[in-house]
């Protein structure tokens, strides 16, 4: 079953409005925008007048959207941020998740948390996928650094690839420390020692 | 170690929550402070509300706003401190200020003539049809909005039809004003500063022009929490109040430009931070302007929350709002500041008040007594 309320996605990071845009449509909602371009954006807003708005926390423009909840000259349709008063766990849920999400004035409670629901699974997807991107480039920069740290040993102690590796983990070994950390000290001890 | 989450804007006014933690005074207290770095104002009031946060740096009418429910569900706040006074300017956009100086034949000389002259840049306008000028502020109930709109009746403008008012973050000010999205602004600092650098703006008015000692920027609390747990709140107000008189100390502006600049703060260019510290401005592209009072962190006038300032906040909120007040939520909003508990923390034995308690320099005399009375004159002044 189609979902026809009009949605409004607004968010300047274009892979996690992707991923909000799919979940939703994936769920029955046929009617969903995004805007990422926001200077004007009552006006935007006015113009496109979608029955909820979903916007991520990371934004400013939450300030401009304050507006709205005064009689605006600009905004046809009264709307609200979107409160469950009767459902605090679920507001912190959201911004934790960091969404908001604000409603035309008469928009059926249960259809607005559905909506709410799937953006903030959706936020938090995009929040794992972005925390293991940042580990994969943590590694890879790590890698990086443990191979110049071999070379400097290669080098300085005339050593085999494998020696120079086994004698910086023998190090991290008996100094308890992590092998990046020893690749660190080398690596700045050589930048000094040039 | 106690540990409290303090919200906090990337903002100069956030100097005393900063240097609590930064100079250690909030330690010294038995305090351990988490700051977390918000983006808007709505996400403050929203995680204090929601207890994400115990306390925030946050603006002085939204706290009022908050509490009243005005403009969201209504929450009980606490302010039991002023962070600080002034610190904004209103900065018209290049070419705004040019039609201003051809009326004048020159660059305007202060507040009141540059109002005046824009007075007359909007008649001309109305008579040839052009559109509304659009002016920005940061929040729908922010002290910068209150200024703004004193300022335009300084020069018999009516703030309510002469003028469009809308919420732009102050990021993105200097890009509006360039881009001719809007034609002027009230925003505190360093955004005046970076629009007069690069050509796209020149500042009209100081805040301090405007008022002494008018409430911008204060520490609110849920009042749950200040009821809960006072011995808490009194050590971080003794935190604050020493980080306040710290601030204020000018041998001490370079460091705490330098503190504020650093990435997890503020992240801009130490000099910046410096200007508004020391109170010297470029104002346009050949004037820079000097102003003692032109951002206070510290005073009894400011520290120590005034109920007289909340009514007077309410009395703004609800002109900016063109509704009628209401005596008994003006009593309300009274009880939100809080000097009971900055008396019980500060040991402070509740001073002899000041006579005014807002400062206004020119405009309506605030009478807190009689609020209608206030709000009727400035309804008028703006006809």
């Amino acid at each position: 079953m189609m979902d026809q309320a009009s949605i409004l996605i607004i968010d300047e990071n274009h892979v996690r409005a992707t991923i909000i845009q799919d979940g939703l449509r994936e769920a029955g909602h046929a009617n969903v925008r995004w805007l990422n371009e926001t200077s004007n954006l009552l006006q935007r807003i006015a113009d496109i007048d979608p029955d909820v708005i979903i916007i991520d926390l990371e934004s400013p423009n939450r300030d401009v959207l304050e507006q709205m909840f005064q009689v605006s000259r600009l905004v046809k349709r009264p709307i609200a941020m979107f409160v469950d008063q009767s459902d605090s766990a679920s507001i912190r849920d959201a911004m934790l998740a960091g969404v908001s999400a604000y409603v035309v004035d008469g928009l059926r409670k249960e259809r607005v948390k559905h909506i709410l629901d799937m953006c903030i699974q959706r936020f938090d997807v995009f929040s794992r996928l972005e925390e293991e991107l940042h580990e994969a480039k943590t590694a890879l920069a790590d890698r990086k650094v443990i191979e110049r740290a071999k070379g400097i040993l290669m080098t300085a102690k005339a050593l085999s690839e494998q020696d120079a590796y086994a004698l910086m983990r023998k190090t991290a070994m008996d100094q308890k420390r992590r092998l990046i950390e020893i690749a660190r000290a080398i690596v700045m001890a050589g930048e000094v020692l040039k | 170690m106690k540990t409290i989450r303090v919200g906090f804007m990337p903002l100069i006014d956030a100097a005393i929550p900063i240097a609590a933690v930064e100079c250690g005074f909030a330690e010294r207290e038995g305090l351990e402070i988490a700051l977390v770095r918000e983006t808007s104002w709505a996400n403050i009031r929203d995680k204090l509300i929601h207890d994400l946060f115990d306390a925030s740096h946050m603006l002085a009418p939204l706290a009022v706003s908050t509490s009243l429910g005005i403009g969201n569900a209504k929450v009980p706040l606490a302010v039991p401190f002023g962070l600080n006074a002034n610190g904004n300017c209103i900065t018209l956009s290049a070419r705004l200020y040019r039609a201003v100086e051809e009326i004048l034949g020159h660059a305007p000389m202060d507040a009141r003539q540059s109002a005046q002259a824009l007075k007359r840049v909007i008649d001309k306008r109305k008579l040839s049809g052009a559109p509304l000028i659009n002016f920005a502020v940061v929040f729908p109930f922010s002290v910068h909005a209150i200024i703004m709109r004193h300022w335009l009746r300084l020069g018999g403008i009516d703030p309510h039809n002469d003028v469009l008012f809308q919420v732009v973050p102050p990021p993105f000010m200097v890009a509006n004003l360039s881009e001719g999205v809007i034609d002027g602004c009230c925003v505190g600092e360093p955004w005046n500063s970076r629009a007069v650098e690069s050509g796209v703006g020149s500042i009209v008015a100081f805040g301090a022009d405007i008022s002494r000692c008018a409430p911008d920027k204060v520490l609110a609390l849920r009042d749950t929490m200040a009821a809960q747990e006072p011995e808490t709140i009194y050590r971080l107000l003794r935190a604050y109040k020493a980080a306040a008189h710290w601030c204020q100390d000018r041998e001490n502006q370079g460091n705490l430009a330098h503190m504020l600049s650093q990435p997890q703060y503020l992240g801009v260019a130490p000099k910046t931070v410096l200007n508004a510290l020391s109170g010297t401005l470029a104002v346009n592209r050949t004037e820079a302007r000097s102003m003692q009072d032109f951002l206070v962190f510290e005073g009894d006038d400011i520290n120590r929350p005034d109920p007289r300032k909340a009514r007077w906040l309410y009395a703004e909120i609800m002109t900016g709002l063109h509704k009628p007040l209401d005596e008994a939520q003006a009593q309300e909003a009274a009880t939100v500041f809080r000097p009971d508990i900055f008396d019980a923390a500060t040991g402070n034995n509740a001073l002899p008040e000041s006579h005014d308690p807002i400062g206004l320099k020119f405009g309506p005399a605030f009478d807190p007594d009689d609020l209608q009375a206030y709000a009727g004159a400035l309804m008028q002044a703006a006809e």
